[in-house]
């Protein structure tokens, strides 16, 4: 096994489950997520010598990230990106507690329903913040975006999502 | 409607401040019932948030990706470091062992330099956008730019105006990168401000991207210039910019 490799197997591949979930998420479940983190894990491999010293988590996210995006742009150019279905809304939209009644659910279907409304921009900077639990700064490596973009991001989406979950309006 | 503190707020909810800044976020939170509200919401949220699946990476994949490394790595082995010049080896031993060693003491060499360099690199790109210091050369007009530099600054950086492809040049100013003199070459494209950084080549690795505060950083060699294009512009964006210079620069 070379240094490279050693390296690489030491530091990049403790957070392969980090890639996998965010290509997820980015992908709303998609099978693709696949293919973009073999992808994005192999184009890491390959410019391994010219990483130094980062925190190597937010760079690999930020490749998963670039992978999907051009994955994206692959597909817009043969198919018309489908509509989000958005029947059968269980969470009545006076119900006082959504978030338990989410958690009951278990499944967490009404959240990944939820979640796969908000548009990419505000989902990814959720994604990062709760489930990879990341710094802003690194959030801001990930996406591209100078800290105050993440922080209006998170808020606007994380507004988003309540009114989502809640079924109450939007602008709040 | 919305608080002007809303943002501290959620930093504050989010761990995000230090000691001082938090007791003054408290101390808002105590009387602000908007601000209340935000943490009630942030508190549900996390909570409804923990129920979401966290999704491992399959065991299938894991040994696809295996796989592909492992072949990744058999031509990887056939082939010299594409930064590696042969005068920066000499000394370093001969043999497979010796290029490894080499390898890894170039890691820990060159680590804390490239740090301290991109951070350098964000500070003065920042600085820059504070309206400091952003150009002492002020045209896009690169006969102008181009000569001034001469003047001032110890290399010619490449000073095409791409305003064609929507990158308008605006000037240029003289400036420090990691201790030597660097030329600048400021672009504008839409709201953002792209820094053209060019120093002389010191035979220095770079990086070949680097982001920090939010900034992204694009580095490159060509002919005998170390560059660096930060912008907080679209990475797809920057990327496209720098093909532009790399491809002046080739025309030069």
């Amino acid at each position: 096994m070379s240094e490279k490799r050693r390296r690489f197997e030491a530091l990049a591949m403790p957070h392969l489950d980090a890639a996998y979930n965010l290509a997820r998420w980015l992908t709303r479940g998609g099978a693709e997520a696949d293919d973009i983190v073999q992808e994005a894990m192999l184009r890491a491999f390959r410019s391994f010598d010219g990483f130094r010293g980062e925190a190597v988590r937010p760079w690999l996210l930020a490749i998963v990230r670039n992978c999907h995006r051009s994955a994206l742009e692959q597909k817009k150019r043969h198919v018309a990106a489908p509509l989000d279905d958005r029947d059968d809304t269980e969470i009545a939209a006076d119900d006082p507690t959504p978030e338990a009644s989410a958690i009951r659910h278990g499944d967490g279907r009404e959240l990944n329903k939820a979640l796969s409304t908000l548009p990419e921009e505000f989902r990814e900077v959720i994604i990062l913040r709760e489930l990879e639990e990341m710094s802003y700064r690194d959030i801001a490596a990930v996406t591209g975006t100078p800290i105050g973009t993440v922080m209006s991001r998170l808020a606007r989406g994380r507004a988003l999502l309540k009114a989502e979950l809640t079924g109450g309006s939007h602008d709040v | 409607m919305t608080c002007d503190e809303s943002l501290k707020t959620q930093a504050y909810l989010d761990g995000e401040l230090d000691a001082a800044d938090a007791l003054n976020a408290e101390a808002h939170l105590e009387s602000c019932a908007e601000c209340q509200r935000l943490a009630a919401d942030h508190a549900g949220l996390k909570a409804v948030m923990a129920a979401a699946p966290y999704h491992r990476a399959p065991m299938a994949l894991r040994t696809k990706i295996t796989a592909a490394l492992d072949a990744e790595e058999k031509t990887d082995a056939n082939v010299i470091p594409l930064r590696a010049k042969p005068g920066f080896w000499l000394g370093a031993g001969s043999g497979a062992g010796g290029m490894a060693i080499a390898a890894v003491l170039a890691f820990l060499v060159f680590m804390p330099a490239n740090n301290a360099m991109v951070a350098d690199l964000a500070d003065a790109h920042v600085r820059s956008l504070m309206g400091e210091h952003l150009i002492d050369v002020a045209s896009s007009d690169h006969h102008t730019v181009k000569p001034w530099f001469a003047g001032h600054s110890d290399v010619s950086p490449p000073t095409e105006d791409f305003k064609a492809d929507g990158f308008t040049l605006v000037g240029g100013r003289a400036d420090y990168v990691h201790g030597s003199r660097a030329a600048v070459v400021v672009y504008r494209h839409g709201a953002h401000v792209i820094n053209l950084f060019a120093w002389a080549d010191r035979n220095a690795r770079l990086p070949d991207t680097s982001s920090q505060d939010g900034y992204r950083m694009v580095f490159w060699k060509q002919k005998d210039l170390d560059l660096a294009a930060v912008s907080d512009v679209d990475p797809a964006e920057l990327d496209r910019f720098v093909e532009l210079v790399k491809k002046s620069q080739s025309r030069e």
